[in-house]
C-alpha cells in the first residue's frame, strides 16, 4: 500500500468508472421506453448483461490474487480496478433497474451486491487509514512486548498484593487474573472496558484511605495505571487488526450470496421471459 | 501443643522438597498475613483464612471470615479431618499427617495450583485476531451462497411443479380463483390493475419456461381484439412482427397496459399523409398545438343517409345538417318558456330531452313519443279530441285519417254544425243506401280538408319537410334521418364533464336554424385539455379520445386468434363470439 490505490497510475482506473457512469447515464437519460424504465427493454438487457459481466470479473479479482505468477497484468492494476468498478456497479446496476425495488429476487440481488460494496469501501478506507493508526499506537512495541510488559507488572502487582488487606487484594489479584485481552468479537472491537478489572482495581486502590500505607498504595496506583495505558494500546491494536479482516468476513461470504443471487435473477427472468 | 507444619515445594525434577517448621500454639491460624501460624504466600489466600484445632485427639478445621475451603472435593466450613482426608485451601493441598516426634499435630501443605508465568498466562488467555474467533469465511461462503440458490430459485420452482396448472378465460373471471405459485417471489413488478385477478397464477401467460410470453396467452381472452385500420389498404399500419407484447407492457405496476404516449401515434400520425397517401385522414402531432380542427359528419341526404365529413367547424363556411328535421334549438329554450297543453308555460332545459345512457358517457336518442309529443299533440279534429294521426308512417296517414272520419260517419253523432245531418244524426241510426254514398263523400272530402289543412300537412310541416308529388297531388313527409355521432372517431364521456355546463360547450341558447351543428370547435376542448406536456392544461394524450383497436376493424391476429382456440389447456369460446367485421368505415 506505498501507493495509493486510488490514485494510482494516475487515477487510470477511476477514469475508465466515471467513462462508464457517464455513458450508462446518459443512454439511461435519452432512453424512452414503452413502459417505465426496466431491466427488461433493450438497456436494461445491455446494461444487465455488463452489470453481470463487472460481477464476474471483480468476484474473479479473488481468484486472481490468490494465484502467483498469473498474467503479466500487476496486481496494483486489479486492485485498483476493482475498487473503482465495484463503485460504478452500483451506479450501473441501478440504471438496470430502472429504480424499480420491491420484495422480490431482483431486489435480494441489488440488496446484497450493496452489502459486497459498501464492505469493500470500509475495508479501502480501512486499509487506507489503519496502517497510520496502528504504527502511531504501537509506537514500535510488538504485541509480545506490550503483553511482556504487561506480564511484570502483574507479578509486581500480585507480589504486593499478598501484604494488602483482603478486598484490596482480591480487586488486584482479578486485576492480574481476570483482566482480557481479546476475546469475542465485540471484545476485540472494545477498547474502553468500563468493566474492565484493571480499571476497577485501581479506581478501588484510588478510593481506598489508609487502610495500608501510603508508599504501597502509590506503587500499586502506578503500577495499575501504567498496564491499563498498554491495555488500551493493546487493545486498539486489537480492534484495527480485527477490523482489518472483518470486512472480508462480510466481503466474501456476501460476494458469493451475491454470485447465487445472480444466478437467481438470470434464471428467473428467463425462466418467465 | 506442638505443631510441625511441613512446607512441601515441588521441584523441577518433580520431587518434593519438603521445610520444617515447629511452633507451639493452642490453634493454628492458615492464612496470607505475616501473624498466621501457618503463612500461604498467595493472592487467593485471605489474610485469615483458615483454623486449624484439636480438641479430644480429633483434628478439626474450620474457615475463618468469608474464607473457603474443601474437603475431599466438597466444599465445607467445619470439618473434622482425619489422615486420610485431602484438604484444599485456595491452591495449596493440606494434609494431616501422622504425628512425627513429639508434635501433637503434623499439618503439611503444598502448593498444587501455582499462577504460573505470567507471560504464560497472558498470552493463554489473550484472544487476539479475528481467527481465534473461530469463523471461517470459506463455510460463510458456501452457506451464504446456497441458501440463496435454495430459498430463491430451487425452493420456488420445486414447489410450482407441484401447483397444477391454471385455466383461465375472461368469462370465468367472476369465479376464478387464482392459483397462487412459490414463484411469485420471482417477479419482476406490479401486476396491472385489469389483470391482477389471475396475477397470481404466472403460468397464466408464461405457459412454458425460457420461452418469452406469445400472443395466444393474451388472445385466449382477447380472441377478436380489433386491428389499427385495414392492413390492406394501409400496410405500413400492418404491425406485421409486432406482437401485443411489443406494446402492451406487464408488470409496470398497479396502471393500465394499454400504451399512452403521444409519441406512439404521433410516429405515424405526424406525417401520415406522406407515408399513406389515400388516407382520409389529416396530420396530428399534439392535441394542444397541432391537432386538426373537428369535422363533424353530418347527414346530408336523409333519404340516403348519406353522410359528409367535409367542413370544420372553424368556419368560416359550417358544417349544416340536413337531418330533414325542423327543430330550432333556441326557440325551445326561451327564457319566458313554451306552452305545454295542460300545464301552461313551462321553462325547458337540455336535460328534457338528452338524457344520459346508462354508463353516463352518450346521451340517449331523441324520441318522438317520449320527449317531444307532450307538447306536440298530433290531435287534428275538436270533436275526437281522443284521436292522433300516426306518428313515424306517413304513408299510413291518409288510410288512417279517412278511416277514422268513415267510421265517424257511418256511426253519426259527428256535431260539427257544418256537417251534413246524415253524420250528425244520433249515432246508431241506422243510413239508407244513398245516405252511405253521401257519408262516405263527406268523409273522403273532411279527411282531404284535414290532411292538406292546418292540423295535417301543417301540422307535419311544423317539424317535418312536407313535399308534394305533382304527379299523384299527394303532400308526403320526407325521410328524417339524424346523426347519432357527429365525431364517430373519437370517444366524449359526458359524465367526467358533468360539472361543466352543456352551454360550454353546445351553443344551442342562440341557435336559430335546425341545420346548425352544435359541436364546439377544438379551440373550445383546447380551452382545458392540452397535448401530452402541456403545463397549464389537462394533459391529454391521443388515447384520451381515440383508440387504437377500431371497432368495426378486422381481429388484429386472426389466425392467432383461431389457433389460441384449439390451444389444448386453454379454456374454449364459442367461435360464433368472434367478430368478423369485414366492412372498413371511412
Amino acid at each position: 500500500m506505498h501507493e495509493s490505490l486510488l490514485i494510482y497510475r494516475n487515477m487510470r482506473y477511476l477514469k475508465v468508472a466515471v467513462a462508464l457512469v457517464t455513458v450508462t447515464g446518459l443512454l439511461y437519460a435519452l432512453h424512452s421506453p414503452v413502459e417505465n424504465p426496466n431491466g427488461g427493454t433493450w438497456l436494461g438487457y445491455t446494461l444487465g448483461t455488463l452489470s453481470a459481466s463487472i460481477m464476474g470479473w471483480l468476484a474473479w479479482y479473488g481468484v486472481r490474487k490468490r494465484s502467483f505468477g498469473g498474467p503479466s497484468i500487476r496486481m496494483e492494476d486489479w486492485a485498483s480496478a476493482h475498487v473503482y468498478l465495484g463503485i460504478a456497479l452500483v451506479i450501473v446496476s441501478t440504471f438496470h433497474s430502472g429504480f424499480q425495488f420491491g420484495v422480490n429476487v431482483h431486489t435480494l440481488l441489488y440488496f446484497l451486491m450493496l452489502i459486497v460494496v459498501f464492505s469493500g469501501v470500509a475495508g479501502l478506507y480501512f486499509y487506507m487509514r489503519f496502517p497510520r493508526l496502528l504504527s502511531e499506537n504501537r509506537r514500535g512495541l510488538t504485541t509480545d512486548m506490550m503483553l511482556g510488559q504487561i506480564a511484570e507488572l502483574d507479578s509486581e502487582l500480585s507480589a504486593y498484593a499478598v501484604t494488602l488487606d483482603d478486598a484490596t487484594a482480591k480487586a488486584v489479584f482479578n486485576a492480574v487474573h481476570n483482566t482480557e485481552i481479546g476475546g469475542n468479537l465485540l471484545s476485540q472491537l472494545t477498547v474502553d472496558n468500563p468493566n474492565c478489572p484493571t480499571l476497577l482495581a485501581r479506581k478501588f486502590v484510588e478510593r481506598s484511605d489508609g487502610s495500608h500505607d501510603e508508599a504501597t498504595r502509590r506503587k500499586l496506583l502506578t503500577r495499575l495505571s501504567k498496564k491499563e495505558g498498554l491495555l488500551r494500546r493493546i487493545r486498539q491494536d486489537t480492534k484495527l487488526r480485527c477490523l482489518l479482516q472483518l470486512w472480508l468476513y462480510v466481503h466474501v461470504p456476501f460476494t458469493f450470496a451475491t454470485l447465487a443471487a445472480l444466478v437467481t435473477h438470470v434464471v428467473v427472468v428467463f425462466y418467465y421471459w | 501443643m506442638k505443631v510441625l507444619s511441613r512446607y512441601g515445594t515441588r521441584k523441577s525434577s518433580g520431587d518434593l522438597a519438603i521445610r520444617d517448621e515447629w511452633m507451639d500454639c493452642d490453634a493454628v491460624l492458615i492464612g496470607r498475613s505475616t501473624a498466621c501460624d501457618i503463612r500461604l504466600t498467595d493472592p487467593r489466600i485471605l489474610l485469615e483464612h483458615a483454623r486449624v484445632t484439636v480438641r479430644s485427639n480429633e483434628v478439626y478445621v474450620e474457615t475463618v471470615g468469608e474464607g473457603s475451603m474443601s474437603v475431599n472435593g466438597n466444599m465445607v466450613d467445619l470439618a473434622k479431618v482425619s489422615e486420610l482426608d485431602v484438604l484444599q485451601i485456595g491452591p495449596f493441598q493440606v494434609i494431616i499427617e501422622p504425628n512425627k516426634g513429639d508434635s501433637d499435630l503434623t499439618i503439611s501443605v503444598e502448593l498444587i495450583n501455582p499462577l504460573g508465568d505470567e507471560l504464560e498466562n497472558l498470552k493463554s488467555r489473550a484472544n487476539i485476531g479475528i481467527k481465534s474467533i473461530g469463523i471461517s469465511k470459506r463455510k460463510w461462503s458456501w452457506a451464504a451462497a446456497l441458501t440463496v440458490l435454495a430459498v430463491a430459485l430451487f425452493w420456488p420452482m420445486v414447489i410450482s411443479w407441484f401447483v397444477p396448472e391454471p385455466l383461465v378465460n375472461v368469462e370465468q373471471a367472476d369465479t376464478y380463483d387464482a392459483v397462487v405459485t412459490p414463484t411469485e417471489f420471482w417477479t419482476s413488478g406490479g401486476i396491472s390493475a385489469a389483470h391482477k385477478f389471475f396475477g397470481e397464477s404466472c403460468e397464466v401467460c408464461h405457459e412454458k419456461p425460457f420461452i418469452p410470453v406469445q400472443d395466444t396467452a393474451c388472445l385466449t381472452c382477447h380472441q377478436s381484439i380489433e386491428h389499427h385500420t385495414d392492413p390492406v389498404h394501409f400496410p405500413t399500419a400492418s404491425f406485421d412482427g409486432d406482437k401485443c407484447q411489443s406494446c402492451h407492457k406487464e408488470h409496470q405496476g398497479n396502471q393500465t397496459v394499454a400504451r399512452n404516449d403521444q409519441d406512439f401515434c404521433v410516429d405515424c400520425h405526424a406525417d401520415l399523409t406522406g407515408q399513406e397517401p389515400t388516407t382520409m385522414l389529416r396530420n396530428v402531432q399534439d392535441f394542444g398545438t397541432d391537432h386538426p380542427e373537428f369535422l363533424p359528419s353530418v347527414v346530408v341526404d336523409p333519404a340516403l343517409r348519406q353522410m359528409s365529413r367535409e367542413k370544420s367547424m372553424s368556419g368560416p363556411d359550417l358544417p349544416t345538417e340536413n337531418s330533414g328535421l325542423t327543430f330550432p334549438h333556441a326557440d325551445h329554450l326561451r327564457k319566458s318558456g313554451v306552452r305545454h297543453p295542460t300545464e301552461g308555460i313551462v321553462e325547458l332545459g337540455c336535460r328534457t330531452c338528452h338524457v344520459p345512457d346508462e354508463g353516463n358517457v352518450s346521451m340517449l336518442p331523441i324520441d318522438f313519443d317520449r320527449h317531444c309529443h307532450q307538447c306536440h299533440t298530433l290531435t287534428f279534429d275538436l270533436q275526437l279530441p281522443d284521436r292522433e294521426l300516426v306518428h313515424g308512417q306517413p304513408e299510413e296517414l291518409f288510410m288512417q285519417v279517412s278511416d277514422i272520419y268513415n267510421a265517424t260517419a257511418l256511426r253519426g253523432g259527428y256535431e260539427e254544425p257544418d256537417a251534413p245531418v246524415i253524420v250528425r244524426r244520433r249515432p246508431g241510426t241506422p243510413l239508407k243506401e244513398t245516405d252511405r254514398v253521401a257519408a262516405r263523400n263527406w268523409a273522403e272530402e273532411k279527411s282531404a280538408q284535414i290532411l292538406s289543412g292546418r292540423f295535417g300537412k301543417g301540422q307535419c310541416g311544423e317539424c317535418h319537410s312536407v313535399v308534394d308529388n305533382p304527379t299523384t297531388g299527394v303532400w308526403t313527409v320526407e325521410p328524417v334521418y339524424i346523426t347519432e355521432k357527429w365525431f364517430p372517431k373519437s370517444t366524449f364521456d359526458h359524465g367526467s364533464h358533468s360539472e361543466v355546463g352543456c352551454l360550454s360547450c353546445h351553443a344551442v341558447d342562440t341557435s336559430e336554424k335546425s341545420s346548425d351543428v352544435l359541436m364546439p370547435a377544438i379551440e373550445v376542448c383546447q380551452s382545458c385539455h392540452g397535448g401530452e406536456v402541456a403545463s397549464n392544461r389537462v394533459p391529454s394524450t391521443c388515447i384520451t379520445c381515440h383508440d387504437f383497436h377500431i371497432d368495426g376493424m378486422k381481429p388484429m391476429r386472426p389466425e392467432k386468434s383461431a389457433a389460441s382456440q384449439t390451444g389444448s389447456r386453454l379454456a374454449v369460446v364459442d367461435p360464433d363470439a368472434l367478430r368478423h367485421v369485414t366492412s372498413v368505415s371511412p
